[in-house]
């Protein structure tokens, strides 16, 4: 067998080459690849919102890895796992989610998340960022779950209190809750707001407290006892089938008590499912994030770049944003980490220092959520609390408040 | 006062309304002695349908319901040809078996198809409630509380006093003996699964009117559960009473105890209900009572 000059030189050239890739630097072998666990809900009860949910965070992740990470030399590897809002599948998911990714962060979804994993979190030592508001009953120091958002409870109050002064006089201003018993999580919610109203008579009068089913088959009579009661505001931060058939209970007692809705179950879910945004004219949304108004503020600017340039199909709704502001907040304490220790050896502990370690400003979440600065007091801020309030006028949603004062809510 | 009598009406027509879902167990039961685990996804499939026909084909209300109940109609008959014929004759558990197997396919078939988005339900009964002075009555429930009562009476004449249904009542004896006496087993067993898909239809149409659609709506199913068994799986008739002190007694636990306790017994008290009437009496209020030769 014999090689022709000509082959033996290219052999060569190739082998030379060969010798010398191996020798540089090349970017990818200099990236050091990281891994999240991204908790989701698509076929539970939030499988209506999970699919916006999931793109805005998981959009931003693609944007970090394309932007900031391509500078620090470290990209985030990210897998979706389905736990249909159920603590128990949550807890049996867990330890096939660890040794399969060995995750540095954890992106959670809701109050069933938080159930099965606070415990068995700081054994592992892999903190969990959430999108939503706190749970009081995940009120505790040296937590590894954390919480843009203050308390379901500190929002209700937040926006009563800024309903309040907006109403004017001295009188209390009077509430109804309604909550369900499906989750924890909801019954959490009545509780702390409940606990607020009882220790504060002269702000908050509670008149109703009702609990439902998910899927209520009718409220028309609890609606006219809610309406009977002179409520100002009705508070659900359930979700979005009892916010339906609140409103379809209100319509019929003729009745006009203006409905408090969440982040998770707002005004563009509950809009599209009574069959029309113009129903809940009048109606707010209340939340420590942004308002995915029309407005051309920062946030909208964000949500822009991702469309145009990563191809998020998500609409700019409160659901998208809440995702957006996820992720944001995740990858900024990540990118903390990276920066306090370099990109080598990054663990899920050494992410959860850096979030104590500085604050994420409001500029690094481009406008999504205020600037938070954690201490190992409580899973979320527990200065500058504020809530920013939307409504809907003439049709649209509009921004009535950024920025409204939250009351001091004690534990409960 | 006015306001518990209120609660009372209103309690027993939500408990009329799990008494139409539960006369889907009972007629499938009547016909089959299947226990159908999938009652509720019936319920959400016959919604779904309703869904699509009056937001998707646009078409009017009263066509898009009568086809909506066709449609229903056929659903049922093709479960039952496709996953209970070739049963007749096993084991009873091996048919229930199947409908839990059942209730996780048309749970993911609703997925598939429609996706887990909630969205609007047409209204098919009028949103003002009714007035009595001081009362206010769901006009929904109250229509939907005639419609069970007319098709109780409806449906126990059928079994009672037809041939056709009481072939269906010998099927549901054995099917062995009713084949050998000349009765059509598959016959009845499917026409029982077309009427259990048609009251499933109905039930979504009274439960949904107006309201939101999303695939977590099965709930009912299990809701119904307590008014079925209270009543003995075979009785239409005793529907109508289980489903009444059911849903009344639902009611005021949920309006009067639970702010005491601090909730959850509302849900509760209908399964309270069931499980004392089980022990008391394993076959329901009025189920009926085998006399065995021995």
């Amino acid at each position: 067998m014999t090689m022709s000059l000509k082959s033996m030189r290219r052999a060569l050239l190739a082998a030379g080459a060969m010798a010398l890739a191996s020798a540089l630097p090349l970017k990818a072998q200099e990236e050091t690849r990281y891994n999240v666990a991204l908790l989701s809900d698509f076929s539970g009860p939030y499988a209506d919102i999970m699919p916006i949910l999931a793109a805005g965070r998981e959009k931003v992740i693609d944007w970090w890895n394309a932007t900031r990470g391509a500078q620090l030399g470290v990209t985030l590897n990210y897998k979706n796992y389905e736990t249909r809002y159920d603590a128990a599948q949550v807890a049996s998911l867990w330890p096939g989610i660890k040794s399969e990714l060995e995750p540095i962060a954890v992106i959670g979804l809701g109050g069933p998340d938080v159930a099965a994993l606070s415990e068995r979190l700081p054994e592992d030592k892999i903190p969990m960022f959430m999108a939503t508001a706190a749970y009081g009953y995940a009120w505790k120091p040296d937590s590894w779950i954390f919480n843009p958002r203050p308390t379901y409870s500190h929002e209700s109050a937040g926006f009563l209190y800024w309903l309040r002064q907006k109403r004017g006089g001295d009188g209390p201003i009077k509430a109804a809750i309604m909550a369900s018993e499906a989750s924890p999580a909801y019954v959490d919610m009545a509780k702390g707001l409940e606990k607020y109203a009882e220790e504060h008579p002269d702000e908050i009068e509670l008149v109703e407290v009702i609990y439902t089913e998910v899927q209520p088959t009718d409220l028309t009579a609890q609606m006219r006892r809610v309406a009977r009661s002179g409520a100002d505001a009705l508070i659900i931060q359930t979700n979005t089938s009892i916010v339906v058939a609140a409103k379809r209970g209100l319509q019929a007692n003729g009745a006009d008590v203006p409905i408090m809705m969440s982040s998770h179950n707002g005004l563009p879910a509950s809009g599209k499912a009574l069959g029309g945004l113009e129903q809940l004219e009048g109606d707010y949304e209340a939340y420590g994030m942004a308002i995915a108004a029309d407005e051309d503020t920062p946030p909208r600017q964000f949500y822009q770049t991702l469309s145009d340039s990563y191809g998020l199909k998500a609409p700019w709704n409160v659901v998208t944003a809440m995702g957006i502001s996820q992720g944001l907040f995740a990858v900024t304490v990540i990118e903390h980490a990276i920066e306090a220790n370099g990109p080598e050896g990054l663990t899920g502990e050494k992410v959860r220092e850096a979030l104590f370690a500085e604050p994420i400003t409001t500029e690094e979440t481009h406008g999504f959520l205020p600037t938070l600065s954690f201490t190992p007091e409580a899973p979320f801020p527990l200065k500058g609390l504020q809530v920013n309030v939307g409504s809907v006028r003439d049709g649209k949603i509009v921004v009535e408040a950024t920025g409204a004062a939250i009351p001091n809510v004690e534990k409960w | 006062m006015i306001y518990v009598i209120n609660d009372i009406i209103t309690g027993a027509l939500i408990g009329l309304l799990y008494a139409l879902v539960a006369m889907g167990f009972v007629v499938i039961y009547r016909a089959s002695k299947v226990f159908n685990f999938a009652q509720g996804e019936l319920v959400i499939l016959g919604g779904f349908i309703v869904w699509y026909t009056t937001f998707e084909l646009g078409l009017d209300l009263w066509l898009a319901i009568t086809l909506s109940l066709l449609l229903s109609a056929l659903a049922g008959y093709l479960i039952e040809r496709i996953f209970l014929t070739k049963l007749i004759g096993e084991s009873v558990f091996s048919m229930v078996m199947v409908t839990v197997g059942l209730l996780i396919l048309l749970r993911g078939i609703v997925l598939l198809l429609f996706g887990p988005a909630v969205r609007p339900f047409p209204v098919i009964f009028p949103l003002k409630p009714l007035f009595l002075g001081e009362m206010l009555i769901p006009m929904n429930l109250l229509i939907g509380g005639l419609i069970t009562i007319v098709a109780a009476v409806g449906l126990s004449w059928f079994f009672n006093r037809t041939r056709a249904g009481l072939r269906m009542t010998a099927v549901a004896e054995d099917h062995v003996v009713a084949s050998s006496m000349g009765i059509s087993v598959k016959g009845s067993i499917a026409f029982a699964w077309v009427l259990g898909a048609v009251l499933s239809t109905v039930g979504a149409m009274i439960f949904l009117s107006g309201k939101s659609l999303t695939f977590l709506a099965s709930e009912i199913g299990f809701a119904a559960l307590p008014v079925a068994l209270f009543a003995g799986l075979e009785s239409i008739g005793g529907l109508i009473l289980a489903g009444v002190i059911v849903g009344v007694a639902q009611s005021l636990a949920t309006n009067y105890l639970d702010p005491l306790v601090g909730g959850a017994l509302g849900t509760v008290v209908p399964y309270l209900i069931m499980l004392g009437i089980l022990l008391v009496r394993p076959t329901g209020l009025f189920g009926w009572r085998t006399i065995e030769r021995v």
